[in-house]
């Protein structure tokens, strides 16, 4: 067998079939609230059968291989591809986005679409004034929450804490999944990390859950919202997103979720395990309230400027830009055209979500974008650069609060950072191609390859995908959401890994290897 | 300052004293650009002279009066001990202000600007070779349209010199630089003295041979020195009218464009006949691959549109990706792509060691070859991989630059897209302005691909431009550098705690 089969046959479909078994879980749950509603859950049902069937086989058919990089990157990757295919089952098999006069290739492309907008905690959405989310039954509902819940933390990371095989290597897998630039140890095994990060991800989808009940949300509501902020997702359960309820105190709620859940989990655990917050301390979460709180001041001023009143401002400009700036994605729009209705907002604070788009949160937190640790390391960089041209002969460190970076991170930063560019300015011009407008398309793709949900112009927080992209633009789009949400290598790596042009640096010259020579 | 900077070293801190390198430096760099701007408004005065304008006193006072003072600056200007590679950059930058400032002033004495912020514009626009117009050249003598086609000229030869004499030598890149005299040999650059010289020898030849194509293809003398001023200079300013009617005009604008695109480097090995094996270059392929499929895409996608054929694709590819912006006007409904194509050309822009401005293809090489190392390293953590381009290995602080520009110019554009929007543009203009202004690229499309007019832009959204066209110019990393020297200086000369410590150490003494 070869070395690429060996690859898929074993520890992708491994991990993949454990994964899948989870989603089932998932599915199953939805069957129950269907039952529960007294809807019909055959879909629901045969989804779960399917999934589960599925997952069985391909864990009991395979044994994890050994875990080098390619395998990893491979096995993440191809784990979140048959994850997204898979979870798209119960909306084909309830019918979900058929529609007059669409064909089966749209139907299939939409469902696809969903699946790993929900999964990859995008957020945007195929639902519309042509299908409403409200139309939909409470078990497929709770479905689609629970994608983004799930995909929050992540699948493999829950792999990881049940799958004995590989847990020796399991923090490879974690790290290749997680947003950042690596994970930290909170404990001495792999296993007990990852579900020390699931426990912490548990506890504050509950407490968003209370908060949301005591606000005035409906508990199916409640639960509902509360898996998609803890996960920064951004899917909800009303087609006019959080704007349904109009309450400041449940869109209060939803945005201390979501500044929680995109800042670094390894910190709350650790403040939780000394008893005092860190948070201050951390120069990334530092940066990230700066770059909210500046957001929102200049939103507010700008909207302020253009004649909206100052608590309308305020309100409706802190809300769209935690939620962008977090990578979450809910609206808080009551109407097409209305104040939360950022797509209709002057030119300005429009441009300044736009950069929002590409910010993102922190790292090891369930946000999407290219975090703040990135961006504030290749500023550094840049600084350094000019900096030495003044003084060619200085040894300039990069540094990070009180942290030197080494070389080879700020080169993995840098490296992340062109690749991030030739996305965003690639992705533009295919979906462009394929029939959306430059702005349409711009904005939809930092969107996706950002995971944050909404976009500009024919795709704002009040209006569907379907309204802005032609169904081809919209399949590009969900491939960039899941490129996004792996960080660009693992996806990127799974594909060209095989290529010789890759593996023809595998000879390296290692110490090792070469020193074996001389002693003999 | 300018008082101290006029009497010299004698002013106060003694003749035996040498000047500070950033002084000399920016001094040089003001004289330099008032010398050029003297130059333009004698040749345009004696042109103007000659057509019987009302423009001539004006201009030949002027010039005469740019050169007196340019020649005071150099006669004070004190040799320094030292200067280091970011004074020099910034002596570039103070060139190409001075030389805006001089233009637009001549533009304010002869009435052809009524407010000072279009003058500004428009010197700027031409200087950067930008090509976004605020005034009527309708209205201009030959003089003043000597002058506007002048100072893209001016402004594309000092493009030339900072890619070729300055940054390979004072920044990186030098690695890249046409500098071996091995075999016999003739290098472009083997020194920044015989490189200066070179770059003569090549760009008024090359200016005087689009000159004669245009005449030869059907324009006046006169239209065509204003075409070929724009083409070799990737300005595309075109002067009263529309020149560029004809369909043997657009042949010439084309291959002018292509050519003034093409790199320094590349025209001067087939002048010194060292053409040989000259397309086994990395960066010319991707540079012609890249003009190849865009004008196949460009084809493709303007299908409903009428009158489209091969030459107009072309002329309005190479117009984007050479940022030399003649203008096209659409003929008919765009796709909505095309914009987008053209969008992403103004960015991506020419080949290295031309005088086209966006983000150059050797540094977009470059980055993607450091991007292919990235990923190497993701699977082979202990890999030694180094950034290769067309057989030579590039230097890692070339990577560094070529990363670095890649931050400036995402925050360059960023800044003034936030800025121009909020001062009024809508969000798709004001991105798009904002990509022409940076890549020094016109002109600025709408989302239907109809050109827009900056005339109509509100006066400070004009002015929020500037900024961003002169750093492009300067190819952003001088200008960041040079930015970075005058806070430093400027923090130096304040620092009013040590002087204040001072002062008190001497009254208790």
């Amino acid at each position: 067998m070869s070395a690429i089969q060996s690859r898929w046959a074993t520890t992708t479909g491994h991990v993949a079939g454990l994964a899948l078994l989870f989603v089932a879980a998932g599915m199953g749950l939805g069957t129950l609230v269907e039952l529960l509603d007294g809807t019909d859950g055959g879909a629901m049902a045969g989804a779960t059968a399917i999934t589960s069937g599925i997952g069985f086989l391909l864990w009991r058919s395979t044994r994890p291989g050994r875990l080098d990089h390619a395998t990893v990157f491979t096995a993440v990757g191809g784990t979140w591809l048959i994850v997204s295919v898979m979870g798209a089952l119960p909306y084909l098999l309830a019918g979900t986005f058929d529609r007059p006069g669409i064909g089966l290739p749209v139907v299939i492309a939409d469902a696809l679409f969903e699946s790993v907008s929900g999964y990859s905690c995008t957020g945007s959405t195929v639902f519309g004034s042509h299908n409403p989310i409200a139309a939909q039954g409470t078990g497929l509902l709770l479905y689609r929450q629970l994608t983004q819940w799930i995909g929050g933390m992540g699948i493999v990371v829950l792999v990881v804490t049940v799958l004995p095989s590989v847990r020796a290597a399991g923090l490879g897998l974690i790290d290749a999944e997680a947003p950042g630039a690596g994970v930290d140890r909170l404990a001495p095994r792999v296993a007990d990390t990852a579900r020390r990060f699931w426990l912490l991800y548990l506890g504050l989808t509950i407490l968003v859950a209370v908060g949301l009940l005591a606000a005035g949300m409906s508990p199916f509501d409640a639960v509902a919202h509360s898996l998609t902020t803890a996960s920064t997702g951004g899917f909800s359960t009303r087609d006019a997103s959080i704007g349904h309820w109009d309450s400041l105190a449940i869109e209060l709620v939803i945005m201390l979720g979501l500044v929680i859940g995109a800042a670094n989990f390894t910190l709350h655990a650790r403040s939780l395990g000394t008893r005092r917050p860190l948070h201050h301390r951390d120069p990334e979460f530092r940066g990230y309230l700066g770059v909210l709180g500046v957001g929102t001041l200049l939103a507010t001023l700008m909207l302020c400027a253009d004649g909206y009143g100052p608590a309308t401002a305020l309100r409706n400009g802190a809300f769209s830009v935690v939620s962008l700036g977090t990578s979450g994605g809910f609206g808080n729009a009551t109407t097409r055209g209305g104040p939360g209705d950022f797509a209709s907002w002057p030119a300005g604070p429009q441009v300044l979500l736009l950069f929002l788009l590409v910010f993102g949160g922190c790292t090891g937190s369930t946000s999407g974008g290219v975090k703040v640790m990135r961006l504030r390391i290749g500023a550094a960089h840049a600084y350094r650069t000019l900096r030495s041209i003044r003084r060619p002969r200085a040894i300039l460190p990069v540094r990070f609060g009180n942290m030197v970076v080494a070389d080879h991170l700020v080169e993995r930063v840098a490296g992340f950072v062109v690749v991030y560019g030739m996305f965003l300015v690639g992705g533009t011009l295919v979906v462009a191609a394929l029939g959306s407008d430059l702005l349409t398309a711009l904005s939809g793709v930092f969107s996706a390859l950002g995971n944050m949900g909404p976009a500009l112009n024919q795709a704002g927080p009040t209006a569907s995908f379907v309204d802005g992209y032609s169904s081809p633009g919209r399949m590009v789009l969900a491939l960039l959401m899941l490129v996004g949400r792996l960080e660009i290598f693992p996806m990127l790596l799974m594909v060209v890994a095989p290529y010789r042009a890759i593996q023809r640096h595998a000879p390296v010259r290692r110490p090792d290897r070469r020193w074996r020579r001389f002693p003999r | 300052m300018i008082r101290s900077l006029l009497a010299g070293p004698a002013a106060g801190t003694g003749s035996d004293r040498t000047w500070g390198g950033i002084r000399t430096a920016t001094t040089w760099g003001a004289a330099v650009g008032m010398i050029s701007a003297a130059c333009l408004a004698l040749t345009a005065g004696l042109v103007d002279l000659t057509a019987g304008g009302g423009d001539t006193p004006v201009l030949l006072m002027a010039g005469g009066l740019a050169g007196v003072a340019s020649s005071l600056l150099v006669a004070r200007v004190n040799r320094p001990d030292r200067i280091r590679p970011s004074e020099v950059l910034s002596g570039a930058t103070t060139a190409l202000v001075s030389m805006v400032l001089c233009v637009a002033g001549l533009y304010l004495l002869t009435g052809a600007a009524g407010q000072p912020d279009d003058a500004l514009f428009e010197a700027t626009s031409g200087v950067t070779t930008t090509a976004l117009s605020v005034l009527d050249p309708n209205s201009f003598g030959r003089g003043l349209l000597l002058v506007r086609a002048g100072s893209q000229w001016f402004g594309g030869l000092g493009a030339l010199v900072l890619a070729v004499v300055i940054l390979p030598f004072q920044g990186s890149g030098g690695e890249f630089a046409d500098r071996s005299g091995r075999d016999g040999r003739i290098p472009l650059a083997p020194n920044q003295r015989v490189a200066l010289r070179n770059i003569f020898a090549l760009y008024v030849p090359l200016s005087l041979v689009i000159w004669l194509a245009y005449n030869l293809a059907g324009s006046g003398w006169f239209d065509s020195l204003l075409l070929a001023m724009a083409t070799v200079s990737t300005g595309g300013f075109t002067g009263p009218g529309n020149l560029l009617v004809d369909g043997e005009t657009r042949w010439v604008a084309v291959v002018g464009m292509i050519l003034s695109g093409t790199s320094i480097v590349v025209l001067w090995r087939l002048v010194v006949g060292r053409g040989r094996g000259l397309l086994r270059s990395r960066e010319l392929r991707s540079y012609l691959s890249i003009l190849i499929v865009a004008t196949g895409l460009f084809l493709a996608w303007s299908g409903p549109m009428e009158g489209v054929d091969l030459r107009e694709a072309l002329f309005t590819v190479s117009s984007a990706i050479t940022t030399t912006g003649f203008p096209s006007d659409p003929m008919g409904e765009w796709s909505a792509a095309l914009p987008v194509l053209l969008l992403l050309l103004v960015a991506i822009g020419p080949m290295t060691g031309s005088a086209g401005g966006g983000f150059q293809i050797l540094r977009l090489r470059i980055l993607l070859n450091s991007a292919t190392r990235e990923m190497v390293r993701q699977l082979h953590p202990r890999v030694v991989a180094r950034v290769r381009l067309g057989g030579r290995v590039a230097e890692e602080s070339t990577v560094r630059q070529a990363t670095v520009v890649q931050f400036v110019f995402v925050a360059v554009l960023f800044t003034t897209a936030l800025v121009v929007a909020t001062l009024g543009l809508d969000i798709a203009a004001a991105l798009s302005a904002s990509v022409h202004a940076v890549s020094t690229a016109g002109p600025v499309r709408a989302l239907d691909g109809s050109i827009l007019d900056p005339s109509g832009w509100p006066r400070p959204t004009r002015l929020a431009l500037l900024p961003a066209m002169v750093s492009g110019r300067l190819f952003l990393y001088p200008a960041a550098v040079t930015g970075g020297t005058l806070l430093i200086e400027l923090g130096n000369q304040l620092r009013l705690r040590r002087r204040w410590r001072r002062w008190r150490a001497r009254g208790t003494r």
